[in-house]
């Protein structure tokens, strides 16, 4: 459904997203990972066409994505990092624009925009300008917005950053739901357990090149799906395993405090950052 | 039709800020009436200077009412509130965004122009301000939001537009047969200031309110001007890669 080929963003001399070759089947919740500058906003600011690509295409059930595709981008809703809203409109303004922008009758905008504020518990703040939300409502009412149009492909920048624990969990039930509703669905996200939870697959980037692609499971037996974290002088090491039972000897072994635990995404990110993708 | 969202954006803007809209339309250009026109009171082409001002002022306010309308706005809305992205990602085509900005700055200015126009009334002054006084002030407002769309693409930062309008906006209102006639300024300063879209602009509107016959040339001219502004917007619009 997604499909990037060759894709490459330079700015000046400096090269954001480096051939990337991505694909993305209907349906899937894929999650973008990498350290900071490694490309992913960039990526998505491709994929929204607010960049055009220095080289490469984008596709979109197998058409090329570009500014002049209307019929393309009304597939598409982004949730950017930002909270890019108009400060000084209120909740149904947002959304009124919103379902304008997308050609969505009037009657239609009313309804879906009563019913997702509802949902989202913001239909007693629906008159309040954006300027005088919390952080978390922007949010919520950027992830309203997004929804509000039906689309296919849902991307997503960051979305939980900046919300407390609660409103992360009820932003992750919603996703689920969505993409069990076949929503297709790209995240990046820092959080790793956010992509752990929710990614079908995941695509590990550093420096504007695709590392790795592969299911958060398949990448975690990679690097051993047990985790011996042993306290010493110089710091937390960690060491892994690939059986429970190589872990507990291992960690028999250890004189120091330590202690054994199932391996998570975060590990394998820490290792591929600390390890492999920063030193190329 | 994408026109009519981007109209409806600028309508809930004018909704909400119409007192400071109206009052900022307003206080400038009263100024200028009130210390030219009626404080040093002289005669222009052997008639009150007023009846040469009043034109004037009405051709700069419907400008800055349109630029300001969209250059500052559009600013605020891609560098700032990002809610331009919004509109980027979204089926409504560029174009259609392009020419809601223009008609939208056009309304502001004439909006702007028409407030002068009221003031002046009761003043006795015999101008003439009719239909194509008011279809010169669109047209007027419509090349200068295609130069606040281009300018507001420009930008690389909030001060840009400010700064725009200091070394552009603000010597075309002064210079551009505003409050004195072109025909002053020497040779091909003269030549080139006339050629500006103001100058079109209050060359027609004080034709128009004397009487004289329309000039088309003036019209054609402004076209021309709107034309080039929004092929420019237009292509920053839909090639610009970094936007």
């Amino acid at each position: 459904m997604i499909e990037t080929r060759d894709l490459t963003k330079t700015f000046d001399n400096f090269t954001a997203v480096d051939s990337l070759n991505l694909k993305i089947e209907k349906g899937e919740f894929f999650g973008l990972l990498g350290p900071n500058g490694a490309g992913k906003t960039t990526t998505i600011s491709l994929l929204s066409t607010l960049l055009l690509p220095t080289k490469g295409e984008i596709l979109i059930d197998g058409q090329q994505l570009t500014r002049k595709r209307p019929d393309l981008k009304r597939k598409i809703s982004v949730i950017t990092q930002e909270y890019s809203m108009r400060q000084d409109m209120n909740m149904d303004e947002i959304m009124e624009y919103q379902g304008r922008l997308y050609f969505m009758p009037r009657k239609q905008i009313k309804e879906r925009t009563e019913e997702l504020l509802e949902f989202c518990d913001l239909l007693k703040f629906r008159k309040r300008t954006v300027r005088k939300l919390s952080g978390g409502m922007k949010r919520k009412l950027m992830v309203c917005r997004a929804l509000l149009t039906d689309p296919e492909i849902l991307l997503l920048d960051e979305p939980t950053a900046g919300m407390d624990a609660l409103s992360r969990r009820q932003m992750w039930n919603l996703l689920r739901k969505l993409n069990e509703k076949n929503l297709t669905i790209l995240l990046t996200t820092h959080y790793m357990e956010e992509a752990q939870s929710l990614c079908n697959r995941v695509a590990l980037m550093d420096h504007g090149k695709l590392e790795e692609v592969s299911t958060p499971s398949a990448l975690i037996e990679s690097l051993g799906a047990y985790a011996v974290d042993e306290m010493t002088a110089d710091g937390t090491q960690n060491h892994y395993f690939h059986t429970r039972q190589d872990a507990i000897r291992y960690l028999e072994g250890l004189t120091g405090q330590a202690s054994l635990r199932e391996t998570t995404l975060e590990d394998v990110f820490v290792e591929r950052a600390g390890k492999h993708l920063n030193t190329k | 039709m994408g026109i009519i969202t981007i109209l409806w954006e600028k309508w809930v803007e004018f909704r909400r800020d119409f007192y400071k809209i109206t009052l900022a339309a307003m206080i400038a250009p009263l100024m200028y009436l009130i210390v030219f026109g009626m404080g040093i009171q002289t005669t222009s082409h052997g008639q009150p200077y007023l009846n040469f001002l009043i034109p004037g002022v009405v051709s700069l306010t419907t400008m800055n009412g349109s630029f300001n309308a969209i250059a500052q706005n559009l600013n605020v809305q891609r560098l700032y509130e990002k809610a331009f992205d919004q509109v980027m990602i979204s089926p409504t085509p560029l174009w259609q965004f392009i020419a809601g900005q223009i008609i939208g700055g056009s309304l502001r200015g004439l909006y702007a122009g028409g407030i002068i126009l009221l003031l002046t009334a009761p003043i006795e002054t015999g101008l003439i301000f009719n239909g194509w006084s008011f279809l010169v002030m669109f047209l007027n407002g419509a090349v200068f939001s295609a130069v606040g769309v281009v300018v507001s693409f420009l930008a690389k930062n909030h001060a840009d537009v400010p700064r725009f309008s200091n070394y552009i906006i603000m010597p075309m209102a002064y210079l551009c047969n505003t409050f004195f006639s072109t025909e002053k300024l020497p040779g091909f300063v003269g030549k080139f200031v006339a050629a500006l879209p103001l100058s079109q602009t209050s060359h027609l509107m004080r034709s128009i309110s004397s009487g004289e016959a329309v000039n088309y040339t003036g019209i054609g001219i402004l076209l021309l001007y709107l034309l080039v502004f929004t092929v420019a917007a237009s292509w920053f619009i839909y090639k610009k890669k970094n936007l």
